[in-house]
């Protein structure tokens, strides 16, 4: 196992595998459409200029660069929380106003919020792996990192 | 107010603050002079806010500065757009309720939200934003929706980030090697490289209209929230003031190429022509009128303009050719009213922000799109 530390942004414990992109995301665009109207689907990104495009990113730790675009994403963000269909925590390495707002929309009016860790440097993408299962502890801004040894 | 001695409601509303501020390091909470909302779609998929609203409005609050808000969604538009956005009109009274200003537009810093230099804000709208921090010299953070009413109701918002100076200096140089300008293009391959610092132009005489086309792209394919540009706006006299005597992290060169790259070939292919992403004013559907010189439209093409600036459109000569050549002039936001489609529409805009975010869009520079009216 191998511990990172971030900065602590939304307290929490979340723990899953980790879904990884270098792309910054754009929540509004990414879950603002009608097919995620639909249960079950609210957390598949469907932004067509994004990599992650079909996925669902429902019970995972999802760690990407940044967040962009519309300051729709708070509500976005809130909704998918409040509708238990959002990642376990999610780990970003440039903090911004938008995400952070929504878990903490969820935290305080739904006690619903989910863990958010700034981690700056850039080896991050070299240290966590897709399927990887990572435990965010929010409230220090702990990464743990467990992988299964491969022979 | 914290503590509950003026009600459970908006404790939870100046909490949301404090906690918003605490995650940037904020030392303390700052008056603001308006608030301007995103949270104008009455969509049947967004639960949790209207929980939020309710509470609200249970309680008696009202907003405490001046406050607009975003445009409608078209939920009249069809019978879809009647059931997508069926909390339209609870919506619209909630909002009414709260006290805030119906000027349903995302260009509210025209008339009813105008802000000064150095006012401290709590918008949302993120080419709104981009607009009263780079263009106005204004002061506002890229707030949520819903993180926006909580300022509006207490009148407070956290100072970090782009209320303070030393974060509101450029970082990026961004040199222009271009032909043929295009303003929206420009935003959306400076929004793709820069990504959220804040970027430095090279000076270029950029147009009011531009400037607003520019950043409404930059927010939406990137999370930038001011730009300066070199001797234009207000915090950039010269190049050595945009920086505030700091070096650029780093200097990039957008080409006539980059802009031809988001360009779509197929501007024949597309079944509807939208423009006023941000919505028009006035003098801009004028200048947009006068550049059709056809009887007739060969395409089904829409306006979307400033409520307010539409009802002295239509007293126009230009409304009526326009109108006669049958392009439809609406006032709601065209992004929502397309978002929900049985067949999927193609649609051709010279909007970069509405090219990001519409599923179907193409993108075409403005002449383009007006001759694919035409053809």
């Amino acid at each position: 196992m191998v511990t990172l530390q971030g900065r602590s942004l939304v307290g929490g414990r979340g723990i899953g595998p980790a879904l990884v992109t270098q792309m910054p995301i754009n929540f509004s665009a990414a879950f603002g459409r009608a097919a995620n109207a639909i249960p079950g689907h609210r957390s598949v990104i469907q932004d067509r200029h994004h990599e992650l495009f079909k996925k669902n990113i429902r019970g995972k730790v999802l760690i990407f660069p940044a967040c962009i675009g519309s300051t729709f994403t708070g509500m976005v963000l809130m909704q998918i929380m409040y509708k238990k269909e959002a990642p376990v925590a999610m780990i970003v390495q440039e903090a911004d106003s938008l995400l952070v707002s929504g878990s903490i929309l969820a935290d305080v009016w739904f006690k619903c919020g989910i863990p958010v860790i700034e981690y700056k440097s850039v080896d991050i993408f070299d240290k966590i792996r897709n399927g990887d299962i990572i435990e965010a502890i929010g409230d220090t801004g702990e990464i743990k990192i467990y992988r299964e040894t491969t022979q | 107010m914290l503590n509950g001695e003026q009600g459970h409601v908006i404790a939870l509303a100046l909490k949301t603050l404090v906690h918003y501020g605490k995650a940037f390091g904020a030392q303390r909470l700052v008056p603001i002079k308006s608030a301007h909302l995103a949270g104008s779609f009455g969509s049947i998929s967004y639960s949790a806010y209207y929980i939020v609203l309710e509470q609200f409005i249970k309680a008696g609050l009202r907003v405490k500065v001046p406050t607009t808000i975003n445009p409608r969604p078209g939920h009249d538009l069809n019978l879809l757009n009647r059931i997508a956005f069926g909390k339209q009109n609870a919506l619209d009274f909630k909002m009414q309720q709260l006290g805030v200003t119906p000027n349903y537009s995302c260009v509210c810093y025209e008339k009813d939200n105008v802000p000064n230099v150095g006012d401290c804000l709590a918008w949302s709208e993120s080419s709104a934003v981009q607009f009263a921090n780079s263009v106005l010299g204004a002061r506002t953070n890229r707030n949520s929706l819903l993180i926006d009413l909580c300022s509006a109701i207490t009148g407070f918002t956290p100072e970090f980030g782009y209320l303070l100076d030393e974060n509101r200096r450029g970082k990026i140089v961004v040199k222009l090697n271009i032909n043929k300008m295009d303003p929206s293009a420009l935003g959306f391959i400076i929004g793709r490289k820069v990504v959220s610092k804040v970027p430095v132009i090279e000076h270029y005489n950029f147009s009011r209209s531009d400037l607003k086309n520019m950043g409404g792209a930059m927010a939406a394919a990137g999370g930038i929230a001011l730009f300066h540009v070199e001797g234009l706006t207000p915090e950039a006299s010269d190049m050595k003031a945009a920086f505030a005597g700091v070096e650029p992290e780093s200097i990039i060169t957008i080409t006539q190429d980059d802009l031809n790259a988001i360009q779509t070939r197929q501007t024949d292919c597309s079944d509807l022509v939208v423009f006023g992403c941000p919505q028009l004013n006035l003098e801009e559907a004028c200048l947009l009128a006068s550049k059709f010189s056809v009887k007739r439209v060969k395409k089904p093409a829409w306006f979307c303009m400033i409520p307010a600036d539409k009802i002295n459109f239509e007293k126009t000569d230009l409304y009526k050719k326009i109108r006669t050549a049958d392009i439809k002039v609406y006032t709601h936001c065209p992004l929502s009213a397309l978002t929900v489609q049985l067949r999927r529409k193609r649609v051709l805009t010279p909007s970069g922000k509405l090219f990001y975010y519409l599923e179907s869009a193409e993108y075409a520079d403005l002449d383009n799109c007006i001759r694919a009216c035409e053809a």
